[in-house]
């Protein structure tokens, strides 16, 4: 909670205006309550005329404007320190998701930092909006009250000083016993909830089981004992805050008692100090409940602060480029060393030396786990390697200029992403220029898709991607290809596809890439026999080793773990 | 509030638990007024006199008072609470009862997979309605009338104030704000999608966005949908701030009002000044209670907003239906000329498929992924009614069945098949209620899962089983049934090759006069099948038996070249 409490203290700006807004709700607050009764008094006790009393309205209507004016400046305050806070917190987050070399490869978690930008910065919100503009005022408002007080009858602000600590001292006993109780049942809770939803998911099996009937009791019961499990919960924090009632009550009783026999068997204070403090004591009061259920409110918070803190605090090495600029021709390749470690104790790729002339074709083979990915993830610059240096035409990768480097890669993955856009916008994000329509058709023509874009109805122009049409596998990995024709890239890296494409996409796959193969180096993850029997150079790992480097004929003779795969593949397909 | 017809009567079912709770909360309110306005009056009253008797009345109507209302306000809240948890029972109960006869054609209609925990959602956050919907209007309203029925005994004018205070607060202030919400509800919403839609191809879309040199201006795009987003809320929370520092500003101008009309009428003497101080602190003590009107608006919408939505999803007509029972002999399956396609989109993803399944054979349905076949067989299980041709089981026309008839003969085994938290027993026992557990046991051992003990607890969706386990559960559960037609999805593709191969003798043992299909990933073992049928692009592109397709050299002879080549 303190992290979360500094982050608002750093907007010094803010939290002084909350402070200067608290202050001067305080005084409206004193001030309303000291005009409202000095015209009851003026009226009932020294018969004043009506006129007379018209500047006390003045003064009453204007402190009313103020402690209006004022809370809404604080609730105003509140609402634009937690938007700015969640701001950073979002700027912090996408930069910290951009810098981070490692999202190429673990795409996986994608769907938690999604809800990590979403959902928890959203619930940080409470903490600042609420909690922090009531922590203030609690701090600042029941003082003022307390003095004005003491100015008026000491005694009352002596009751008051003995009376008060016991609410946040019984605040903090109840809290601690509840949420341990809380905790207990959350966890019982959470099964009951849960029924609804595995009904619902499970309706189709039911129906078809012809069983959906029998479930309406399964999700009463289910509702039912939730709810009196949740009362349970309730019950307690109702009992708590029943508790806080019953103290301030009582603290209030002690104090008019305290006035009235003042007032009425000593006649020590006027009718005008009486019904001043009495209408005081309760505001006081107030300020301290209310600061109670903020404190709830906050809790809320914390734990999703704690998600975030944990993601920004999270270290990830960093892709280093420099400014040599390289030729629009097949690049040399040398691995010397190369090397990778996820985290302190992840995968790790051990140190691989080999070299990739240019215009060759290499095929990386390997089981799945084998570090096939993460190779090439290394070999087209997206990591940085942990040892060791990849050299191109004889310069380090980082010496490289990025732009240079990049307009000179395509990598077609087994999944290609495609954007929320037309087909053509994700076609010219290959290019990154201006294309021409007729390059595009090209392009289309050479990738197989330009029959199955032009038969629809709006042709280059229909959106895909998140909310436009759904393509299917074969149709995206075409896609990808259509960005590579327009790229011309000097060098490709392939991950081919695992299961089996329609026929027409797996023809197209084999002849565009012996097309591409003409003018770049192709460095392909290969599952398919063909495309590694015709490799220049065949990679072999296992279990993030370089086991073997070859040509086909060169590993089947010397490299038996080759000759035992091939065999089990064709042994293997008689399932 | 049309749209919360149902929910309001939904809660209403509980009257007992509501009127408790109404009447708890009035009392509630009664008493902190009753409080204030009685140390008003005995404060205004000891300064006059010194008599004891008023000390002592004094301090025993602040004890009775104010525990009166610290206690009414714990029962308060224990009733309201207990009656919306029974209400959200209801309302679980209802929704069920009106969504089961819709599905699972309606899941094929939202193909997202987070409409039911939407659904979940919106249900979870009607229990709002009661709390602070509802609720606040009506004890607020009676509270307010009580009061000023009360002080119209000492000034119809100061009642007259109070009465314009009410309906400002309760009713005109609220339903206000409550429009300009409904203007701009979507629009945060909306941004709120957008960002997320943003974030995800960021993120999902890291490696390409990188390569293709996009990354920083898609960074940008992203920080301005965020920022975009965030000053959305900004906005939103400046208006339910707005909302309530008005509601406060109505509150305390009442009580200047009551003061000015009230000093004005004892002035004239109209009015005895030793109720002054009661009528006024009673109007603070009154207004008091408005705070939660100001976050009115909010929940109304949102409740609105759930309630559409439920019952968009419901108010759907479902398919066509019949009463008639399938004739009692082995059934033959026909479709014809059936095409199909997804809501919302163009494509077919079946395009004129005939397909006929006599009694007793065995056929396969095979083809790339995304080819149709899972959609083919949501076809035959009329799971999705055919947009054109015609489906019939048995001579007869589907529409003219009964659909649970249909589905009580078959045994099904679908991609995803769902189990549910419970034991593997009360999993099984789905299947057939009757089963003892020597057949449950012989059935398991029939997919090889025999060291599963019966009452091995199962997890939410099944999560402690591993894939192939779900698969060979759910055969399990088919086999149980006892049917004599079979449809499988895919259903040994997570299971290893040996296990599969014997699970499939299995089935084809017991059920050696049974009908099947089988939609299978790999072309592996199909020899014995009667017919295969090869899909691409929603349609049949070959059907016939292995060795038809084989010597042709077509299109399933080169599938199988590829499946031979290919390295998994």
């Amino acid at each position: 909670m303190n992290d979360l409490k500094q982050l608002a203290f750093q907007r010094k700006n803010k939290m002084a205006f909350l402070v200067v807004a608290s202050v001067l709700k305080g005084v409206a607050t004193i001030g309303q309550a000291l005009f409202f009764v000095a015209i009851a008094d003026r009226v009932f006790l020294q018969n004043a005329a009506f006129e007379s009393l018209l500047p006390l309205f003045v003064g009453l209507l204007s402190a009313i404007l103020l402690r209006a004016g004022a809370g809404y400046a604080i609730g105003r305050a509140g609402v634009n320190l937690a938007a700015d806070v969640k701001s950073e917190f979002r700027s912090t987050l996408i930069k910290s998701f951009a810098s981070n070399p490692l999202q190429s490869a673990a795409q996986g978690q994608s769907g938690q930092k999604v809800s990590l930008l979403m959902d928890a910065v959203d619930e940080v919100d409470g903490f600042f909006s609420k909690y922090i503009p009531q922590m203030i005022q609690t701090y600042i408002i029941p003082l003022l009250l307390l003095a004005v007080i003491f100015t008026q009858n000491w005694t009352t602000g002596v009751i008051i000083l003995i009376t008060a600590p016991f609410i946040p001292v019984f605040m903090a006993m109840v809290g601690k016993g509840t949420k341990k109780k809380a905790d207990e049942k959350m966890e019982q809770l959470s099964q009951f909830s849960g029924t609804f939803l595995d009904v619902l998911q499970g309706l189709t099996t039911l129906k078809l089981f012809g069983q959906a009937e029998k479930q309406r009791n399964t999700i009463r019961k289910s509702s039912l004992s939730f709810r009196d499990s949740t009362m349970d919960v309730l019950k307690s924090a109702f009992l708590s805050s029943l508790m806080l009632e019953y103290i301030s009550m009582l603290s209030i009783g002690i104090i008019a008692l305290e006035i009235g026999l003042r007032l009425v068997v000593f006649d020590s204070i006027s009718f005008f100090t009486a019904f001043f403090i009495l209408i005081l004591v309760p505001d006081f009061f107030n300020l301290l409940k209310d600061f109670g259920s903020a404190f709830h409110t906050a809790r809320g918070s914390v734990s999703a602060a704690n998600q975030l803190s944990a993601e920004l605090e999270k270290t990830h090495p960093s892709l280093v480029w420099g400014s040599e600029k390289l030729a629009p021709e097949p690049p040399h390749l040398s691995l010397e060393g190369l090397s990778f470690q996820y985290g302190d104790d992840g995968f790790t790729l051990a140190p691989m030396d080999g070299e990739i002339p240019p215009y060759s074709q290499v095929a990386i083979i390997g089981k799945s786990g084998s570090g096939k990915t993460t190779l090439m993830q290394l070999l087209a610059g997206l990591l940085p390697q942990s040892e060791g240096r990849l050299m191109i035409n004889g310069v380090q990768r980082e010496k490289m200029s990025e732009q240079s480097w990049f307009d000179q890669l395509s990598y077609i993955s087994q999944n290609p992403y495609l954007f929320a856009g037309t087909i053509r916008e994700n076609m010219e994000i290959g290019a990154n220029r201006q294309v021409s329509d007729a390059e595009i058709l090209d392009a289309a023509e050479k990738a197989g898709i330009a029959e199955m874009v032009l038969a629809l109805e709006q042709g280059f122009e229909t959106p895909i991607g998140e909310a436009g049409r759904g393509l299917s596998g074969g149709e995206k990995q075409r896609i990808a290809l259509a960005r590579a024709f327009l790229k011309k890239p000097s060098l490709i890296l392939f991950d081919e596809p695992t299961t089996g494409l329609d026929l027409r996409t797996e023809q197209i796959l084999q002849d565009s890439l012996s097309e591409l193969q003409k003018t770049s180096t192709v460095i392909t993850v290969a599952h398919r026999l063909h495309t590694i029997r015709k490799a220049d150079l065949i990679f072999f790992l296992d279990g993030g080793k370089l086991e073997a480097v070859g040509s086909h004929d060169e590993l089947l003779q010397t490299y038996s773990l080759y000759k035992e795969m091939l065999s089990a593949q064709q042994g293997g397909s008689v399932r | 509030m049309n749209e919360l017809k149902h929910v309001l009567k939904l809660t209403l079912i509980e009257k007992k638990d509501v009127s408790i709770a109404i009447f708890f909360g009035f009392l509630a309110g009664i008493a902190s007024v009753a409080l204030m306005g009685s140390s008003g009056y005995l404060i205004s009253k000891a300064a006059l006199t010194s008599q004891m008797t008023t000390l002592v009345v004094m301090a025993a109507c602040l004890k009775l008072f104010g525990f009166a209302s610290a206690l009414s306000r714990y029962g308060e809240r224990l009733y309201s609470h207990r009656a919306t948890f029974t209400m959200l029972s209801h309302l679980r109960v209802s929704f069920f009862e009106r969504l089961t006869p819709l599905a699972p054609g309606i899941f094929g209609k939202y193909r997202s997979g987070d409409l039911l925990s939407r659904i979940v959602g919106d249900v979870e956050s009607l229990q709002n309605f009661l709390l602070r919907v509802f609720y606040p209007p009506v004890v607020l309203s009676i509270v307010f009338l009580s009061t000023i029925f009360f002080s119209s005994f000492f000034s119809i004018g100061i009642a007259l104030v109070m009465l314009i205070g009410m309906l400002l607060t309760v009713v005109i202030v609220p339903a206000l704000f409550s429009i300009r919400k409904r203007k701009t509800d979507g629009q945060v919403r909306a941004m709120r999608g957008s960002l997320a839609v943003e974030a995800t191809e960021f993120l999902y879309g890291f490696r390409d966005l990188k390569i293709h040199q996009q990354l920083g201006k898609k960074e940008q795009l992203l920080k301005k949908d965020a920022d975009q987003y965030n000053e959305g809320q900004r906005k939103e929370g400046l208006e339910e701030n707005l909302a309530q520092s008005i509601n406060s500003l109505v509150a305390l101008l009442v009580s200047f009002f009551v003061l000015g009309v009230g000093a004005y009428f004892v002035a004239a003497g109209e009015l005895e000044g030793l109720y002054l101080a009661m009528l006024v602190m009673i109007s603070i003590a009154a207004f008091e209670n408005v705070a939660p009107m100001a976050a009115f608006p909010a929940y109304f919408e949102e409740s609105r907003k759930a309630a559409v939505r439920l019952e968009e999803i419901v108010a759907v007509p479902g398919a066509a239906q019949g009463i008639e029972k399938l004739p009692d002999r082995p059934l033959e399956i026909n479709l014809k000329e059936a095409s199909f396609s997804y809501p919302g989109e163009t494509a077919l993803a079946v395009d004129g498929v005939s397909l006929q399944l006599k009694p007793g054979t065995k056929t396969a349905v095979v083809g790339p992924s995304g080819s149709g076949k899972s959609t083919l067989m949501q076809l035959l299980l009329n799971v999705f009614p055919v947009d054109q041709g015609q489906l019939s089981i048995g001579g007869k026309p589907v529409e003219t069945l009964d659909q649970e008839a249909i589905w009580q003969e078959m045994n099904i085994v679908l991609q995803e098949n769902h189990f549910f938290f419970g034991t593997i027993r009360s999993n099984l026992s789905i299947a057939n209620p009757a089963a003892s557990d020597e057949e449950m046991e012989r059935t398991l051992a029939q997919v090889q899962l025999e060291l599963f003990p019966l009452e091995m607890k199962v997890e939410e969706k099944g999560q402690n089983l591993s894939g192939g386990q779900k698969q060979r559960l759910a055969i399990a559960r088919a086999l149980l049934k006892g049917k004599s037609l079979w449809f499988l999805d895919e259903p040994v593709s997570s299971v290893d090759s040996v296990t599969g191969r014997a699970i499939y003798e299995e089935l084809f043992r017991q059920g050696h006069n049974d009908t099947f299909v089988v939609i299978s990933h790999d072309l592996v073992g199909l020899e014995k099948m009667d017919q295969i049928a090869v899909m691409e692009n929603g349609r049949i592109v070959e059907i016939g038996s292995y060795n038809e397709l084989m010597k042709k050299h077509s299109y399933f002879y080169q599938l199988k070249q590829i499946e031979n080549s290919v390295f998994a």
